[in-house]
């Protein structure tokens, strides 16, 4: 029954359609369906029961939307009860304000690199970019032991303080961060620039009144990258934190899913709430980002 | 006078201008080089001190090893080559990165070439093709972890399984070899879409005129491919093939959660991991991340002599 159907479709197509159409949608059907695949069964194994997760075949429907992961994460109640909460406001107190403070800091050091004139431009461009080449592993030796000399001088700790981690993703994100938005400033003509200049504004006045408005897609570009790398490191986080009330979400899963008891589908439950506010973010800012590319600054 | 003149050298525009783009860019850089640049400086120095948990905090008194953290490494079973079984981590590193590097700008490409033509959806599909990229880590590498899960009810043995290309389940991630081609897999199911997008930017900016003139002559997709596409797109792939190297050489989250750094996968940021933070030898780790550093120093040095050349001669 099935054979045939096949058959007649095969045919069907071969009648309507070149062989590179052919090729061009399976190659795409391929793609997509090692890609959202994946992301499918995280999601629907997240609605599964324990019955369903631990049975000898794999469910790839759910019987029914099944909160139990859900509540073993957030219902107080619950005998195993995760406090999950507790991890996602640890995420967003570490990638908001590494988010924010990426987007002022890279805006004042895009501006002087793309505007200003000086010396030592190029070395320092080079030596930024040389932070490419360094593993993350090779730095956090060094950082560790340099932030738990610094902490005991200063009486901060290294461990378990969220200060710390987000001074260290700053770090890793303004290179970049800076590249990105000293190419866009690039872009913006400096004649609208210099006209306001030579009304009277400041040079201050002219990044926050002229360059910032026209450079608004960058901006946001550069907040949701620094935004999901934070949001997303595994390393660091792993190093720097010790006590489960500060564990960001990565770390949290990674507690979880290295639990005794297994239970995949309360970690695809965690998983999926961390990875949906960073995809549609990312979708938002796909849309975002094509229309700064389009509308970017001046014509002419 | 003399002061006349040293303040109006201070206030020159082009003075002016300097000092207000060091002011600009003073919270980066003190950033930047105390978090990045001095570290790395000073990993050089931990490298061949004795530096473990107990010193930590009067690190800068460390007693002096010399070059005994590195023959230790060396030494060391997980590091050393024991033959096509056991590859050791320095040989794996530099067959995973390279390996899956290769992999990912190919698929990378039939990528980017799939989305150049105009199709209905094709924004859609191009986000959702960017997905596996943004997504963090941790939710991936677990998601693969539980669908080449050992157990019968792992989708991938039930699928194989059901249609007879096995007889008992597999064990994908815990097999020597396998594992290590699976990470390999991994990296680029994970990483092409970086690849795809910047070839995507380079071929939507091919003179379109060169491919007209190759219609006038006659020529077939594949000739248009080979004469055109490729020769322009050479430059692009040669850097995405660089920086993906760099990172998946240094990549150390992709296998600690996938396998642990077991069965025939441990690479150098895995091992420098469990130096440091296992046996909390912190001398040994950083000498091992050394090594690390300089094998990838050295291949880049290689790459950009002779690649890049032929890149600029051509």
């Amino acid at each position: 029954m099935m054979e045939t159907r096949r058959m007649n479709l095969i045919q069907h197509m071969a009648r309507r359609f070149s062989l590179r159409q052919i090729v061009f949608f399976l190659l795409l059907a391929f793609f997509l369906t090692s890609i959202l695949f994946p992301f499918y069964w995280m999601v629907s194994s997240s609605f599964k029961t324990q019955v369903e997760i631990g049975g000898r075949q794999p469910v790839y429907i759910p019987s029914a939307l099944r909160l139990d992961a859900y509540r073993e994460l957030f219902d107080p109640s619950h005998p195993s009860f995760q406090n999950f909460s507790v991890n996602i406001l640890n995420s967003l107190k570490v990638s908001i304000p590494t988010a924010l403070i990426a987007v002022v800091l890279s805006v004042l050091g895009a501006y002087a690199i793309a505007r200003l004139k000086f010396k030592g431009k190029n070395v320092l461009l080079n030596g930024v970019l040389m932070v490419y080449l360094l593993p993350g592993v090779l730095l956090i030796i060094p950082l560790f032991s340099m932030l738990a000399n610094i902490g005991d001088r200063l009486g901060f700790n290294v461990q378990d303080n969220l200060g710390v981690l987000i001074v260290t993703y700053l770090a890793q994100t303004l290179p970049v961060a800076m590249y990105m938005l000293t190419n866009y400033f690039r872009t913006i003509p400096d004649e609208i620039e210099q006209a306001a200049l030579i009304d009277g504004c400041s040079r201050l006045g002219v990044i926050w009144r002229v360059t910032l408005p026209l450079a608004i897609p960058a901006l946001v570009s550069v907040f949701i990258y620094t935004f999901m790398i934070a949001w997303n490191e595994f390393l660091y986080a792993l190093v720097f934190l010790n006590s489960r009330d500060l564990f960001t979400m990565p770390i949290k899963v990674n507690t979880i899913f290295n639990d005794p008891s297994p239970r995949p589908h309360v970690v695809m439950a965690a998983s999926t709430i961390m990875t949906i506010p960073v995809v549609v973010l990312f979708l938002a800012l796909e849309k975002y980002l094509e229309e700064g590319l389009t509308a970017g600054g001046v014509k002419g | 006078m003399n002061q006349r003149a040293a303040t109006s050298r201070w206030n020159t525009l082009p003075a002016r201008e300097a000092r207000l783009a060091w002011f600009l860019l003073f919270p980066t850089a003190l950033i930047v080089f105390g978090l990045i640049l001095f570290p790395a400086v000073f990993s050089v120095w931990i490298s061949f001190h004795d530096v473990g948990l107990h010193n930590l905090n009067d690190v800068f008194h460390a007693p002096s090893v010399g070059w005994s953290n590195y023959t230790r490494v060396f030494q060391d079973f997980a590091f050393k080559y024991q033959g096509p079984n056991n590859l050791g981590a320095a040989v794996t590193s530099v067959v995973y990165s390279f390996s899956a590097t290769i992999l990912t700008v190919f698929i990378g490409l039939i990528a980017a070439l799939l989305l150049n033509r105009p199709f209905k959806g094709r924004g859609l599909t191009r986000a959702i093709f960017l997905f596996p990229y943004v997504a963090p880590i941790v939710s991936v590498a677990f998601v693969w972890r539980w669908i080449l899960d050992p157990r019968p009810s792992g989708v991938l043995n039930d699928l194989l399984m059901r249609s007879g290309a096995i007889e008992m389940p597999l064990g994908y991630l815990s097999t020597r070899g396998l594992a290590l081609l699976l990470v390999i897999f991994f990296e680029a199911w994970r990483y092409f879409p970086f690849a795809m997008l910047m070839i995507l930017a380079r071929l939507q900016a091919i003179d379109n005129t060169l491919y007209e003139a190759a219609d006038v002559d006659g020529a077939n997709a594949w000739q248009k491919f080979v004469a055109i596409t490729l020769p322009e797109l050479r430059f692009v792939l040669g850097a995405i093939f660089l920086l993906r190297l760099m990172w998946t050489f240094n990549k150390f989250d992709d296998i600690f959660l996938l396998t642990g750094g077991g069965f025939g996968t441990k690479v150098l940021p895995v091992l420098t991991y469990e130096f440091s933070f296992r046996l909390f030898d912190f001398g040994r780790g950083a000498a091992a991340a050394m090594i690390l550093l300089t094998i990838l120093i050295v291949f880049m040095l290689i790459y950009v002599r002779v690649v890049m050349r032929n890149v600029d001669e051509q």
